[in-house]
């Protein structure tokens, strides 16, 4: 049988056939018992019934030889029957005794049919062996006393099924009464509340699923704000770009003095720089995500940083910074040659711009057990354990830092090392007490 | 006028700070938030720019501290962030207007007038006293309707009594009000320019309040 789906109603349902089938068992019991009991009192009053009739009959002979019939005195008189034989002849019998002998046993218990009636009957011999007594009665009649006893023990418990019903209804109903508050509670919940759910005298059975639940409560509104900050780094850095282009335009347009004016158009000119390369970082990015697998060759990263940190040692120079480059053996890697100069490119990038002047920036490329590994730390401001999380969500920038980024760089490098099947690790470094950027191919 | 801008990029910041001095304001450019939360304590503004993703201290927190300071200097909240719920949250934190960028430079330098106009309870475009007239956004003065030509310290200063009519403003107060950091100021030179102003305006448009300072003359601004 399929239980029902609605929890309340499982419960009783449950509860109901438990205790329904408990009580059919002990009702079964009881009648087997009182079954027992009654048949050995009834089968103790045959029997002495029977000892009574041959004790009669061994002192008041009856010589004649007639059949005697016994008068009815009792309503209950039809349902019990005696015979008293003679010397094989029929002495006395009660009024609705056969004519035959009763039973086929000369002592004891016999339980049979006599004209389709079901008997149990005791049969007894007097001492000189010529009395033959029988004492029978009906068993349809034990089966009524019995029913007749059972009928009072159990229609109260009959009663009380009906009634344990509706009540175990209710109890299941009061049981489950945290669970109906605690569907309410999110049920009348506004779509944008994510505050943990709080249920009063809450069970301890709920509480894991409370527990889940505010957990989950927690993951979307995480979700959500990061969804937001990304929309206000986006709008940030997409609009800034914009507003600089705009602002510098309008002052050179206004501006009648000329060494102002070129200052403006100049500014206007790096702003438009600044909006192509952050479009040109989107585009890249698309790029990145919509390709599975980019071109793949043995690319030789030590020949490509090498080219890289010689294309930016001059911004380096221009900070007074010193910038070392250990490359000793040729290590290859698998992959773009393009799209590996760009994550080269812009990890050197980064420690260039974002370490203040003279500041050391060194960068390694090695074997490492089989593995190849690229190393860039750099003695700068480095960042907050705050910061480092965040790192790599587009459009995030470290505020303050002055430098005229995208936000998407990291984006970048992230997705070049999954392209091609590097890992990328950030932390502090020990040696210079920057940033510490370790990229490895497996 | 003398504004506070704090915004933290630079090709923006130095653009907002050369077109609003075109276009008569004198800036001071803070590039992150606890400066301009200093300087918003310090000096008395007539008005300020605030980006709300500065570095240090969000612009947002910096609109917090001055407003629980009760520091009245109108603020004007200049940001990429567009989201109603920023808008809202920016305006009941005390800002007095929120505008998000790209912005025209005219458009933000007339909200800034605004801001200052609305901040001295004068809620008209031009600021009358007796046969005076002034006219911000066109930065021109009429004297019964004839054009007087002022320098820009001296619109500015007339400016300043204009909007503090009935107030006696120190010398130092207008030093203050008139002058951006690290402008060379001479001890005397609100003097001297109260003095052209009365010469080109009449004598008896400026008071002077012997040890205090100066003050728009009550007797012009009755009638």
């Amino acid at each position: 049988m399929r239980l029902p789906r609605s929890l309340h109603w499982r419960l009783v349902v449950l509860v109901l056939g438990v205790m329904s089938a408990v009580w059919l068992a002990a009702a079964a019991v009881i009648w087997i018992d009182a079954q027992h009991e009654l048949d050995e009192l009834l089968d103790g009053h045959l029997a002495q019934a029977a000892a009574l009739l041959v004790a009669q009959q061994s002192i008041s002979e009856n010589e004649d030889h007639e059949t005697i019939d016994a008068p009815s005195l009792h309503p209950y008189a039809p349902k019990v029957v005696f015979q008293v034989w003679h010397d094989d002849v029929l002495a006395l019998r009660s009024a609705n005794a056969p004519a035959q002998p009763m039973s086929h046993r000369r002592r004891g218990f016999a339980t049979l049919a006599i004209d389709g009636i079901a008997w149990r009957v005791f049969a007894a011999r007097g001492a000189e062996s010529d009395t033959q007594v029988y004492v029978g009665e009906q068993i349809a009649s034990r089966a009524g006393i019995l029913w007749a006893v059972m009928r009072s023990a159990l229609w109260p418990m009959a009663v009380a099924l009906p009634l344990l019903a509706v009540l175990g209804w209710w109890a299941v109903r009061q049981g489950l009464l945290p669970m109906r508050r605690l569907s309410q509670i999110i049920a009348r919940r506004e779509a944008h509340v994510l505050a943990p759910v709080a249920v009063a005298d809450a069970p301890t059975e709920m509480q894991p699923l409370i527990t889940s639940l505010n957990g989950l409560f927690e993951r979307i509104a995480a979700l959500l704000e990061s969804e937001r900050r990304f929309t206000a780094d986006a709008a940030h850095e997409l609009r800034t770009p914009i507003a600089a282009i705009r602002v510098q335009a309008q002052t050179a347009l206004i501006t009648v003095d000329d060494a102002p004016r070129r200052h403006a158009l100049q500014a206007t000119l790096a702003g438009c720089d600044r909006a192509a390369h952050l479009v040109e970082q989107l585009l890249l990015l698309s790029r990145l995500e919509q390709t599975a697998a980019p071109p793949a060759a043995a690319v030789d990263l030590s020949t490509l940083t090498r080219q890289v940190v010689a294309e930016l040692a001059n911004t380096a120079l221009e900070q007074k910074q010193s910038l070392e480059l250990a490359a000793p053996e040729s290590c290859l890697v698998v992959g773009d040659d393009a799209l590996l100069a760009v994550l080269v490119r812009n990890l050197v990038d980064n420690a260039i711009r974002y370490s203040s002047r003279e500041a050391r920036i060194r960068i390694a490329v090695a074997k490492e057990d089989g593995r190849v590994r690229l190393n860039v730390e750099d003695s700068g401001p480095g960042m907050s354990e705050e910061q480092l999380a965040r790192l790599g969500e587009r459009f995030f920038r470290v505020l303050g830092s002055d430098q005229a980024g995208s936000g998407l760089g990291w984006s970048i490098v992230r997705r070049i090392g999954a392209a091609t099947g590097a890992a990328i690790e950030v932390r502090r470094s020990d040696a210079l007490g920057g940033l510490r950027v370790v990229v490895t191919w497996s | 006028m003398r504004i506070l801008l704090a915004e933290d990029d630079p090709l923006l910041g130095d653009g907002l700070r050369s077109g609003l001095r075109q276009l008569g304001f004198r800036v001071d450019w803070v590039r992150d938030g606890n400066a301009a939360e200093r300087e918003l304590r310090a000096e008395p503004y007539a008005a300020a720019v605030l980006d709300l993703g500065l570095p240090m201290k969000g612009g947002l927190d910096v609109l917090a501290a001055t407003r629980a300071q009760s520091i009245k200097t109108p603020v004007l909240i200049l940001t990429a962030r567009d989201a109603i719920a920023d808008r809202v949250r920016g305006l009941d934190l005390g800002a007095d207007d929120y505008v998000v960028k790209p912005v025209d430079l005219h458009e933000l330098a007339a909200r800034l007038r605004a801001l200052v106009r609305r901040a001295h309870g004068k809620p008209e475009e031009r600021l009358q006293l007796g046969a005076v007239t002034l006219d911000p956004a066109a930065r021109a003065v009429l004297r019964d309707g004839v054009d007087v030509v002022l320098s820009q310290r001296e619109f500015d200063l007339l400016h300043v009594l204009m909007l503090n009519q009935g107030r006696v403003l120190s010398r130092e107060q207008l030093q203050q009000r008139l002058y951006k950091w690290g402008e060379e100021v001479d001890s005397n030179a609100v003097d001297v320019h109260i003095h052209h102003l009365r010469r080109k305006l009449g004598p008896e448009l400026i008071e002077t309040v012997r040890g205090v300072g100066y003050v728009l003359a009550r007797g012009t601004s009755a009638q």
